[in-house]
């Protein structure tokens, strides 16, 4: 074991072993998690040695492995939409917007996190999960709550932490993959990971996406009609191509310190098609986005300290986009909108053992994040968190308190949060219970975007919400079930009023409560077989008082399941999964629905040479050309991809 | 050929004759024939409300252009005069010697020969271009106007013997003009005040959408984005008569053959029937299908209702007597990306209609199918 990470890992040892069973308790794929972290992973200064949020690690989570979907055409909103509590929000097909919803919150009250840095969108809000690459990441840990302590101010749905690839081993290594499938949709991309000294590692990575987005959909043209014919059309300008690379390297400086250092840079554009019944054929998106960020860590004694500096640019520019819906790109009325936002922060992490039972740490981040756009003209604001964490182990009994300062421009808050672990018998069956306080101040779209009948409100307050969650986890080598239940109350949300005679404004008068119950299990079956189940209720109720009161929040699915059967052998794979979204309201007084759907998804692969396997890959085996995505966009109907891909 | 048969194409073709259908499509006159304001930068027509005189479709058209994500104003406002029939449009200028008298005109209502257009201007309630104005179609020309005191964008128009009412996009509140002098009335001064709207009790920033003439009474809608009223008051002294809920933010209403009011609304996706009576009572009388979206039109003929949902870019006609509660009986689509706003039935089966996005009208047939 290289010295440094034998260092590093000593916080490990102290980390209570329920936290420790936790972490690994939702883990998939139980054989993989017990193989704990490889050695030359970059780690957080505390963490708790196995895959799961390691600054959450009593939070109701999930851990995808991005590996088994190699051989399969995933985005990473695919990858997510596998875990109990995650609802995608789509605009359309392959490459089009995605954002995410977790139990129940919108998108912009979920954290994105790359390596645990946070990402954002140019507005300052929702991450655009499609510009994220999928064949860029290791794997993806969903946690779940109010966990502002644990991550800040915007986390009160939960968190989505993305960990990149990783060098594997001591010794040049290398993949690559090459996809081809349906509506001109092509993939490529590699990595190469190098280790150049004893022990500085580094790992390069790039993937290229291309997808004609011509898929036909059919669509009923007088729905009030009982029967009324459906007529085939086929989806305009939702072409979509997107180039992204990851630089990834650590090395020790010093016998018991180590720096690592991470890049990562997409750029693409886009179609914007625009809903069926008014589609835009003019309007493109470009979009920029570059994240470098540095890391030393080391230890003192018994401690660990990390500093890390990041910065990040996101670049959006809007191409005929028009009041009226789309124009032609560079006539006089039809100038490009920009946007960017950027931000910078430089964080101070310790941790250290309190006696023999407890683990506490403190981090100290501060910096500014910065926006621009020819409709929100050029903000900036400051930004400051402070947190303290513990980890206290009591017999059979761990606690995990923490609370956080936040200061978001002139919006302060402090998110405390309490989760306990209970391991009652000498049995694999662990109880968690846990709950958590936080807000969410404004975006700058909310403060400051002017654009159309849309007007802006510097006087927005942030949003607050608070929850209470408890779960129990069966955990053996051949099974893991974990089921889980969750309260969580909304006040001051930010909601867009009609603010007559021609516009509509955000308000802090929204109010929900939200109740969920989760559910997973992973089964390791004879013959190479695994078993998923991933499913999730969700009862989402306005609470503002008046008309809407008592009503659905629309948008929120009442039921969703996902089923998958896999099996891997050394030769041959296969997989066969069922996605079904139960009926959602489309408005915000259960009068207007979105249908319930159900995605069948197959595919089977052989290593045909060597390393070199070739899978095949089938969507919406139904052929539903039907499908909607929230906001009425057609989604693609059957669709096939062939996978080729090689490890070396 | 029989004689059965001669007959037979004889009546085919006189009644084929008399029953001529309205063109199929009618493209309104491009911004360069609308006076832009920069010649350089004309508008399109945007055609939004309509109504029937003399054989003619009248429709406001806003002239309005986009740049970026914004709305701009191109040019005066205009009444467009269409034979559906002949496929001709006669351009009526709204927009006075300056051309800025009237700008974005919105609702317009027939009376006595006369056509009554309110104008919002630039939706401030300040400047130049807010008022109402009546029209004079013999002539093509604006035959007197008002402007709206400060403060106040008008937003419907209701028409009786002695006033003109107006609604008002800012607060939810009534001001009328004098008839006959075309002075302002309430709403003039403070010793005159304007008519307050019962408005819902939930929802931010209510406004007055839509106001009309039913059975003598004045009616007036109140929404905001969660809930909606609609108000009843005399027609000649604006005296409150009572009010009942509606849904979630109703766009407009009209007065059904057999007495009631039907109303349109927008954000429920519903329509509601409310019966005048002593008091006011109103019923869910439909929810539309999922895929039908933005209710902005209601117009009646008898026992038919005629509906524009601007999202779906469809058109529907309900049967207010059918077996079990009203029914959609007919729907037509406008076409993909016409974003209909207005309608006028022509008869119990044909109906015209104003495209804001395409910037045209059309006609299409609602048979009853089902």
């Amino acid at each position: 074991m290289p010295r440094v990470f034998a260092v590093l890992r000593r916080p490990i040892r102290f980390a209570p072993p329920a936290a420790i069973a936790l972490g690994i308790a939702l883990a998939p794929r139980p054989a993989r998690a017990e193989e704990g972290r490889p050695e030359a992973e970059p780690l957080d200064v505390v963490v708790i040695g196995a895959p799961g949020s390691t600054r959450a690690p009593a939070a109701q989570s999930t851990v995808v492995e991005a590996d088994k979907f190699k051989g399969e055409v995933r985005s990473v909103a695919e990858m997510l939409s596998t875990s109990p509590g995650v609802s995608v929000h789509a605009l359309g097909g392959p490459g089009q917007a995605t954002t995410l919803s977790l139990r129940g919150a919108s998108a912009d009250q979920s954290l994105v996190l790359l390596d645990g840095i946070p990402l954002h969108g140019p507005g300052g809000g929702a991450v655009d999960l499609a510009t994220l690459p999928a064949a860029l990441l290791d794997r993806l840990v969903i946690s779940r709550g109010v966990l502002g302590a644990q991550f800040g101010a915007g986390a009160l749905g939960g968190v989505v932490e993305l960990v990149p690839v990783r060098p594997r081993g001591d010794r040049l290594q290398g993949e690559t993959r090459l996809s081809a499938g349906s509506f001109g949709t092509y993939g490529a991309s590699g990595s190469v990971a190098a280790p150049w000294s004893d022990e500085g590692k580094g790992v390069f990575a790039v993937q290229l996406d291309r997808t004609g987005g011509a898929f036909p959909y059919d669509q009923q043209l007088t729905p009030e009609i009982a029967g009324a014919p459906y007529y085939e059309f086929t989806r305009e300008n939702a072409d979509a191509w997107r180039a992204s690379t990851l630089l990834r390297a650590a090395s020790p400086i010093g016998s018991d310190t180590e720096v690592d250092l991470l890049f990562q840079g997409s750029f693409g554009e886009r179609g914007l098609p625009g809903p069926a019944t008014n589609p835009t054929p003019r309007s493109r998106e470009q979009d920029g986005s570059a994240m470098l960020g540095a890391r030393v860590r080391g230890s003192a004694g018994p401690a660990a300290i990390s500093v890390r500096a990041w910065g990040d640019l996101d670049l959006i520019e809007l191409r005929g986009v028009s009041a009226f819906g789309d124009c032609e790109d560079g006539t006089p009325d039809c100038p490009r909108s920009h946007q960017s936002a950027s931000a910078l922060r430089g964080e101070l992490e310790a941790g250290g053992p309190l006696g023999d039972r407890q683990w506490l740490r403190g981090t100290v981040l501060g910096g500014t994040d910065r926006a621009s756009g020819d409709e929100t003209g050029l903000h900036r604001r400051g930004v400051f968190s402070a947190s303290v964490s513990d980890d206290v182990r009591l017999g059979a009994v761990s606690l995990f308190p923490a609370v956080r300062i936040d200061l978001v421009g002139h919006d302060a808050g402090v998110s405390p949060a309490i989760a306990a672990t209970l391991k009652p018998w000498d049995e694999p069956i662990e109880l968690r219970a846990g709950a958590g306080i936080s807000f969410r101040a404004p975006t700058f779209s909310e403060l400051y975007l002017q654009q159309g009948g849309l007007a802006p409100n510097p006087d927005l307050a942030p949003e607050h919400a608070r929850s209470v969650d408890a779960g129990v986890t069966w955990r053996t080598r051949q099974l893991t079930l974990s089921a889980g239940a969750f309260a969580s109350w909304y006040h001051d949300l930010i909601v867009y009023e009609l603010f007559p005679p021609a516009a509509v404004k955000p308000f802090n008068v929204g109010s929900a409560r939200i109740l969920g119950l989760e559910l997973q299990a992973v089964a390791s079956l004879p013959l190479g077989l695994t078993a998923e189940l991933a499913y999730t209720a969700l009862q989402s109720t306005n609470t503002r008082p008046g008309a809407l009161e008592g009503h659905s929040l629309p948008y929120r699915p009442p039921h969703r399941l996902f089923v998958r059967i896999a099996h891997h052998a050394g030769r041959f794979e296969s997989y066969a999964e069922g996605n079904a979204t139960a009926s959602m309201p489309r408005n915000q007084f259960d009068t207007a629905f979105l249908p319930a759907q159900l995605l069948l998804n197959a595919g089977v692969g052989a290593r045909v040479a060597g390393p070199l396997w070739i899978d095949l890959d089938a969507k919406n085996l139904l052929n539903d050309r039907t499908l909607e995505d929230l906001s009425q966009y057609p989604l693609p109907g059957f669709s096939l991809a062939v996978v080729a891909r090689a490890r070396l | 050929m029989n004689r059965t048969r001669i007959l037979a194409l004889l009546s085919l073709l006189a009644c084929g004759k008399g029953a001529a259908p309205p063109q199929d499509h009618i493209a309104l006159p491009p911004g360069a024939q609308l006076k832009p304001f920069d010649p350089t930068k004309p508008g399109e027509a945007r055609p939004l409300y309509t109504a029937q005189l003399g054989g003619r479709v009248y429709v406001t058209l806003s002239n309005a252009r986009a740049q970026g994500n914004f709305v701009v104003t191109a040019g005066p406002g205009f009444l467009g005069g269409i034979d559906p029939f002949a496929g001709t449009v006669d351009l009526i200028d709204l927009g006075g010697s300056d051309e800025h008298q009237c700008t974005n005109p919105g609702v317009v209502r027939a009376d006595a020969g006369k056509l009554y257009v309110a104008c919002s201007g630039d939706f401030s309630g300040t400047t130049p271009g807010r008022g109402v104005f009546e029209v004079d179609p013999a002539t093509k020309a604006v035959s007197r106007g008002l402007v709206t005191p400060e403060g106040i964008v008008p937003s419907g128009v209701a028409v009786t013997a002695g006033k003109i009412w107006l609604g008002d996009s800012i607060t939810p509140q009534l001001v009328s003009i004098d008839r006959t002098t075309f002075t302002a009335a309430d709403g003039a001064d403070a010793g005159h005040p304007a008519i307050p709207v019962p408005c819902p009790s939930t929802g931010q920033f209510p406004f007055v959408p839509y106001v009309g003439i039913v059975n003598g009474d004045l009616y007036a809608l109140c929404a905001t984005t969660e809930a909606g009223v609609l108000g009843r008051f005399d027609a000649q002294t604006g005296a409150a008569k009572g009010s009942v809920a509606v849904g979630a933010q109703p766009t407009e209403f009209a007065a059904t053959g057999d007495g009631r009011i039907a109303v349109v609304n927008s954000n429920e996706n519903t329509l509601t029937l409310v019966t005048p009576g002593a008091q006011l009572s109103a019923q869910l009388a439909l929810t539309f299908s999922s895929s039908t979206s933005t209710l902005q039109d209601v117009k009646a003929r008898g026992n038919l209702l005629y509906t524009v949902a601007s999202g779906s870019n469809t058109v529907q006609k309900i049967d207010l007597a059918a077996a079990g509660g009203p029914k959609v009986v007919a729907e037509a689509n406008t076409g993909t990306g016409s974003n209909p706003f207005n309608l006028e039935a022509l008869d119990d089966d044909t109906v015209v209609v104003v495209n804001y996005a395409t910037s045209d009208v059309v006609s299409r047939s609602l048979k009853t199918v089902q």
